[in-house]
């Protein structure tokens, strides 16, 4: 019904004010008729001709839409000339009241917002491949829409500011992106935008607290199955979302913490993270490595206190340094005051092994980069990048590590979204690193030249893989990644991971014989997917893989045994 | 007392009485069916068709239906009148004149519903 009581609206709002403007050309067309037909006419043989109905009615239909053919069907007589200049001048003031009214209704704006919500609801009804409902779209709204687009994945965008979605109308993504100006928390809204729909994978909310709550509320009513993402940086609103169950809660410092954290003990894998996401300059053969000792931690907020706090189990003790700070802090080394450079200087800048200038003020990070730069040139500098807009300035300020809450909040989303099994993979490879050095990488590194990665997940089901359930000879991975059209080379992907009903197996070895119901995580170029589900899905592909010989098709040739 | 209701129920009730003021009377005698009448019958059909634009209540919608009905065969009248007129060489013949008056005794009926159904919706609207 959301759809019809659009339409509904739009024609109640176009009816409603064309009546004053019609009734008026109507009223003005029927005291043209009339005084044309009452104006005495010429005389002819001594009689004085009138104009009938039909002619005036006819003379008026070409006179008050264009300046008139003449004097038809006889020639004028001057008072119906006079009659005439009338009509014309009181027929361009009706018009132009009717085409000033239709202007007006052009810019009413509950006629282009109805108009915009039914286009918008249009769009979406169209979608028919899986897509995320993505409500806010500011920093990390429009970084996490690009990562859908570089993934194919569909998204649908609800903002109430409207520069922000004039801004996503520019945007030139690879997929539909609709986008709505409305407000996210209106049931109505995350209606049209789909989110009961069962090809809505998920909602993700990066607007402010109260309003995320109320669109977690309103998402898990109107449909209990969709999976809500929520940004939330405070504990209270945390504790509020959990509440009310299946919300996951995407916390950005949380994420920065745990990101920086890795590149002190598994650099490796920060880096393959990075390239996951398709992140400019990730290389898994020159990752980055931040030195260990003595740091310098500039800002103590939320961000500073999750730094800290996964800074202390790898044995490194930041000297703090922030205005705000009070004895209750209960910190081993810390100086009150603003990261000046005298303060810096005090915290042993110079003899440190690195600074974060993490204070939520981008041009104070960037002042305390300039200033530690001066006071020790071989410190690691890491640097929080709070807004998207400044990225051009923290590119020439060349520090070695930019983190930007937004965008590592963005990736992470982005990752949990493109495969559920991604964040299995990346948790269960932070414990194994070995695994990463000894067989990730180097298989990685066999398959990728510079292609971006993408990831998906094969269900070995009777669905998506009917070949491997029906055939019934035990299938080995490693014939699953021949490739369907010469069975020497390999299909350009590699397995990740391969979950067997809540078993997890890292990196599987091309022997593994497939089972009914894995899952496998794959990650492979443009394409490969396409090479893979040939092969799943086709009952002769599969045979020729195995033995190297095309099976015969045909049921009287089997028959007569010549197979 | 509300002026919007007042022009409303004028027209819708005018549509209806010229309408009758132009169907009365022995169907193929042309002095019982004045042309003037039916122009301003059409016109008055077309402001009260126009009036009932834009109303979203089921009763709205059944309103302008019999406007469209009622302005259709008006239409179709003023057509065979002006092409038995200047279309053929007989002029305005009886035959001619009782088709007319016939369809917009249509159009009657249809206003007729019209009328009905605004005074019923009043008496609904005071119970």
């Amino acid at each position: 019904m959301a759809k019809g009581s659009d339409l509904d609206r739009v024609a109640y709002i176009v009816l409603h004010d064309m009546r004053g403007p019609v009734v008026s050309l109507v009223l003005v067309y029927t005291v043209g008729i009339i005084g044309m037909v009452l104006m005495p006419g010429p005389v002819v043989d001594g009689a004085t001709m009138h104009m009938s109905i039909f002619h005036a009615f006819y003379f008026m239909a070409y006179t008050a839409t264009t300046t008139g053919f003449g004097e038809l069907p006889h020639e004028f007589s001057d008072a119906q000339r006079m009659w005439t200049i009338f009509c014309l001048y009181m027929s361009v003031i009706a018009w132009i009241y009717a085409i000033g009214a239709i202007i007006r209704l052009v810019q009413n704006p509950y006629f282009t917002q109805a108009l915009a919500q039914r286009r918008f609801a249009a769009n979406v009804q169209r979608l028919h491949d899986p897509f995320v409902v993505v409500c806010g779209f500011g920093d990390t709204g429009s970084l996490l829409a690009r990562g859908l687009s570089d993934h194919r994945i569909n998204g649908v965008i609800i903002d109430s500011d409207v520069e922000r979605i004039k801004a996503l109308g520019l945007r030139d993504y690879d997929v539909t992106m609709p986008g709505l100006c409305a407000d996210a928390s209106v049931p109505k809204n995350l209606q049209d935008a789909g989110i009961a729909r069962p090809n809505c994978m998920a909602v993700v909310v990066f607007t402010d607290e109260a309003l995320s709550l109320k669109i977690a509320v309103m998402t898990r009513l109107l449909n209990p199955a969709a999976k809500v993402i929520c940004r939330s940086t405070t504990r209270e609103h945390d504790e509020e979302l959990r509440a009310l169950g299946a919300v996951s809660i995407a916390d950005p410092f949380e994420s920065f913490a745990r990101e920086l954290s890795l590149v002190w003990h598994a650099p490796v894998q920060h880096a393959l993270e990075d390239w996951l996401v398709g992140a400019r300059g990730a290389s898994m053969a020159q990752p980055i490595k931040c030195p260990e000792g003595r740091w310098v931690l500039c800002g103590y907020g939320r961000m500073g206190q999750w730094l800290y706090g996964s800074m202390q189990p790898l044995g490194m003790t930041p000297m703090v340094i922030d205005p705000g700070l009070t004895q209750t802090h209960d910190l081993d080394a810390m100086i009150v005051g603003l990261a000046t450079r005298r303060n810096l200087e005090a915290a042993g800048t110079s003899e440190s092994v690195g600074v974060i200038a993490a204070t939520d003020s981008d041009t104070d990070n960037l002042a305390i980069l300039l200033s530690a730069r001066n006071l020790n040139p071989d410190a690691f500098l890491v640097v929080r990048q709070n807004h998207h807009e400044n990225e051009v300035a923290f590119q020439a300020a060349s520090a070695d590590l930019i983190m930007q809450p937004s965008l590592v909040c963005a990736r992470r989303i982005l990752l949990s979204l493109i495969s559920p099994l991604v964040q299995p993979f990346l948790d269960a490879l932070e414990k194994n690193p070995q695994v990463m050095v000894e067989k990730t990488y180097p298989r990685l590194a066999e398959v990728f030249d510079d292609q971006p990665p993408r990831l998906w997940t094969v269900d070995i089901d009777s669905q998506s893989a009917p070949a491997v359930i029906d055939c019934v000879a035990p299938v080995e991975l490693g014939t699953l990644l021949r490739h369907p059209s010469n069975r020497d080379r390999r299909v350009a992907c590699v397995p990740l991971m391969i979950d067997r009903s809540g078993r997890r197996l890292l990196m599987p070895d091309d022997e593994l014989v497939i089972e009914a119901g894995d899952r496998l995580l794959m990650c492979g170029i443009n394409g490969a997917q396409a090479d893979l589900e040939a092969t799943l899905t086709s009952a002769y592909t599969l045979p020729y893989l195995m033995t190297g010989l095309e099976p015969r098709r045909s049921r009287v040739l089997q028959s007569l045994g010549l197979s | 007392m509300n002026l919007d209701k007042v022009i409303f129920g004028f027209f819708i009730v005018l549509a209806l009485t010229l309408n009758l003021a132009f169907v009365i009377g022995p169907i193929d005698n042309p002095d019982n069916h004045n042309v003037w009448i039916l122009f301003a019958t059409i016109v008055v059909n077309l402001i009260a068709t126009i009036l009932k634009f834009g109303d979203r209540s089921q009763i709205g919608a059944l309103l302008l239906a019999t406007g469209l009905v009622a302005d259709l065969q008006l239409v179709v009248c003023a057509s065979i009148w002006t092409i038995a007129v200047y279309g053929t060489q007989s002029g305005l013949s009886a035959t001619a004149l009782a088709s007319i008056v016939s369809i917009a005794s249509g159009a009657l009926a249809a206003n007729f519903v019209s009328v009905t159904l605004v005074v019923a919706d009043t008496l609904a609207s005071r119970r």
